[in-house]
Order: structure tokens, then sequence, then C-alpha cells
């Protein structure tokens, strides 16, 4: 009977010991599909982490990323024609109020995914599933080597195809309609807008995603923009219904008849 | 050295600043320089998407009670953050909200914290911000 117990013992103290020792001194693995590609999938959050999970947390992140010296390049100005320009002044005179996301519109690329609301990334063979807690979106990339449709009709989210460029997924974006803002207000983009994210998995609980904007009738340059997505081994994806109860259309009508500032422009 | 908790504190608020909108601009409908401390008690929730909304009894020194709207997170946000639909926040409950004013709405406000009788404090909505990055 003493030899069974310390057997035990033992068992217990090897199964409790080894993945403290793996924690401890070795990074998570990166994990990997059956083609070999690293595997995107897992419910992911980025952006305003504080919105999303509390001030203390997201700080502790924060400063994690700067004591491992994981930094991303600071925010690039959207390069915007003189006249393009003008018009993100404008919007920004009106503080926002022409903001299609205020009126519940399904924000684009690459807005929908630097909201502070999660999103879920499901890795299949052929195609990769983007499910998003905003307004219950949804892309779908096929990366078995096809093409854009010739048939695309300009849409909020555009036509995605996808591609592997060694370990990142590269998504090439195109026929966006004109009704959507690409960051915060006033950031305007044509029909003509062309998206290419990159999204690297590059440590086992984080993605970079580099996103390339550009379109030649608003922007003199590509538009770059940068984010880490965190992974959320415990999240789920929830409902976000944003028209429930979106007081802010009637709000904003009223700012627009009394506000003076706004009734100026 | 004493320098670097500032410059910590100053990236954060940028990191919050450029992404605060989380359905809108705060700047549309809400004044940053405004903020508002008030305590009262609790008499109506709206558990609603993109917000929840909240109404507070406020009574002034003479007795007199406004009723105060409040707007805060989506209810996905707050139970990401501890809070518990009809549990964390009941009508009756006797509340102090810190929050920024609307701009020309007189009993409206931008809640971003809220301190429950128990002392706990929740956040309740996003810090102000321009939301014009």
């Amino acid at each position: 009977m003493k030899r069974v117990i310390a057997l035990s013992a033992i068992v217990v103290l090897l199964h409790g010991s080894v993945p403290f020792a793996q924690t401890q001194n070795t990074p998570k693995r990166i994990p990997r599909a059956a083609d070999g590609k690293p595997d995107l999938s897992g419910v992911w959050i980025t952006g305003a982490l504080a919105l999303l999970i509390g001030d203390k947390e997201a700080r502790a992140i924060l400063e994690a990323d700067r004591a491992a010296g994981r930094t991303l390049p600071p925010p690039e100005p959207a390069p915007y024609t003189a006249e393009a320009e003008a018009r993100r002044q404008y919007y920004l005179s009106r503080r926002g109020v022409d903001d299609p996301m205020a009126r519940c519109f399904i924000s684009g690329v690459p807005r929908i995914t630097t909201r502070p609301l999660p999103f879920q990334i499901i890795q299949m063979k052929d195609q990769v599933i983007l499910l998003y807690e905003a307004h219950h979106a949804f892309r779908i990339v096929p990366t078995d080597g096809r093409t854009h449709p010739d048939d695309i009709e300009p849409s909020f989210l555009g036509d995605s195809v996808g591609r592997w460029d060694g370990d990142t997924l590269v998504v090439d974006v195109i026929g966006f309609n004109e009704k959507t803002w690409l960051a915060g207000v006033g950031t305007i983009h044509s029909d003509k807008l062309h998206v290419t994210e990159r999204y690297t998995r590059d440590t086992a609980d984080t993605i970079r995603y580099d996103v390339t904007m550009e379109d030649p009738v608003v922007f003199t340059r590509p538009w770059h923009e940068h984010e880490i997505f965190r992974l959320r081994p415990n999240e789920r994806l929830r409902e976000y219904e944003c028209i429930e109860n979106n007081e802010d259309l009637q709000r904003f009508e009223k700012l627009l008849q009394i506000d003076p500032a706004l009734r100026a422009k | 050295m004493k320098r670097l908790p500032v410059v910590l504190c100053v990236l954060f608020s940028a990191v919050l600043a450029t992404r605060a909108a989380a359905h809108h601009s705060f700047a549309a409908e809400y004044d940053g320089s405004q903020p508002l401390t008030v305590s009262g008690t609790v008499a109506k929730i709206e558990w609603t998407n993109p917000h929840i909304h909240f109404y507070v009894d406020v009574k002034d020194a003479a007795g007199a009670v406004t009723q105060w709207k409040f707007e805060g997170y989506p209810p996905n946000m707050l139970v990401r953050q501890g809070w518990k639909r009809d549990v964390t926040l009941k009508p009756g409950d006797v509340v102090t909200v810190f929050a920024w004013k609307a701009r020309f709405d007189s009993a409206l406000g931008a809640a971003r914290e809220v301190t429950f009788a128990d002392g706990q404090k929740l956040n309740a909505g996003p810090p102000a911000g321009t939301g014009g990055r």
C-alpha cells in the first residue's frame, strides 16, 4: 500500500512539475494545421483592449509588451490628397456625427477588425472564415488559389482572397463600396480601395496584423496600419445587435439643429 | 527614472484615445472638459445595444430631484468586465456615477465609472476621447 502511495506521489509530482517547467522556460509552441501552416484559429481581440477587458488587464498586457520589447511602429498619418484631407477635416469639425458606424453600418476592412469587439478565426484547408462579434459580420477567405470573381458588387466588407506567404496569411481585399471609414473619424476611401492584410502568428498567444491600404482616388501613397491580436482562450463570441436601441441618429439630427458649431458647416 | 510611470501613463492614454470610439465619436455628443460626479438612486436600466442606459434620481440640497440619464458600454463589454445583468445594477440601488456631460442635453452623461454602495467600482463606459484619430 505504501508503495502505491509513493508511486502516486511521484506521478503527481511529475505531472505537476513538467508543465510548470515548460511554461517557465520554453515559449509555447505555435500551433500548426495539418498542412504545416500556422493555425490562426481562435478568438482574438485587438484595438482598445481596455474597452473590452478593463483598464487593469489592458495595462498589464501593454506593460508586458514593453518589457518584452514588442513594439509597433507609431501610427502613420493617412496620406490623403489635399481634396480628401479637406473632406476629412470637414468630418472632424463635425465631431464624428457623420460616422457610418454610428448609424450601425457594418464597418469595412480593416476597421471591422480593429474595433474593440472580439472576432474568431476558423482556419480550414482551403478557406479561412472570419467571424466578427460586431454586426454579426463574417468574411470567407478562399485560400485554394482562386482569384477575385469578375462579378463583384461593391460591398461594405469587399471581396477577399487569401494566400500563404511562408508562415503569413496574406488577404487581398477589393470591391468596396464608399460607405465605410477605415479607422477614426473622417478616414474616407473610394470604391477603388485595395486592402492587403498580413496575419502572422508570431507567438502562440498573438498575431501580428499588418495592413496596407491603397486608394488612387484619396491617397498619395499607400497607408499602413499595424496591430497585435491577442488570443482569448476562454472567450466566445456573443451577440452585438447594433440597431437594437441606437439613439444616435435622432440625437445627431437634434444636434445638427441646435449646435451652432455643426449648423455653420 | 521617476518619469517612467508618467511616460507609461501618457503612452497608455494615447493607446486608449486612438480607439476610444466603440460605437461613435465621444465628442459628437459629450464634452470631455465637463466631468461630473453625482450620487443617487437607480430608477431604470436599459440593458441594450449599442449602449446601455441607466437613469439615476439625484436629489439636490433643496430636495429637488433630477433624473440623469447615463450612457455606457454595450452589454457584451460590461459582462466581460464583471457586470451581471439584473444583479450588478438594479432599480433602487444607491450609486455614485462619474461621467462627462452631454453638450446640450442638461441631464445626459457618458458614464465612465460607477461606485456601488459597498464601495466596489466598475467601469461603465469608455474614457473621454475625440474618436478623431
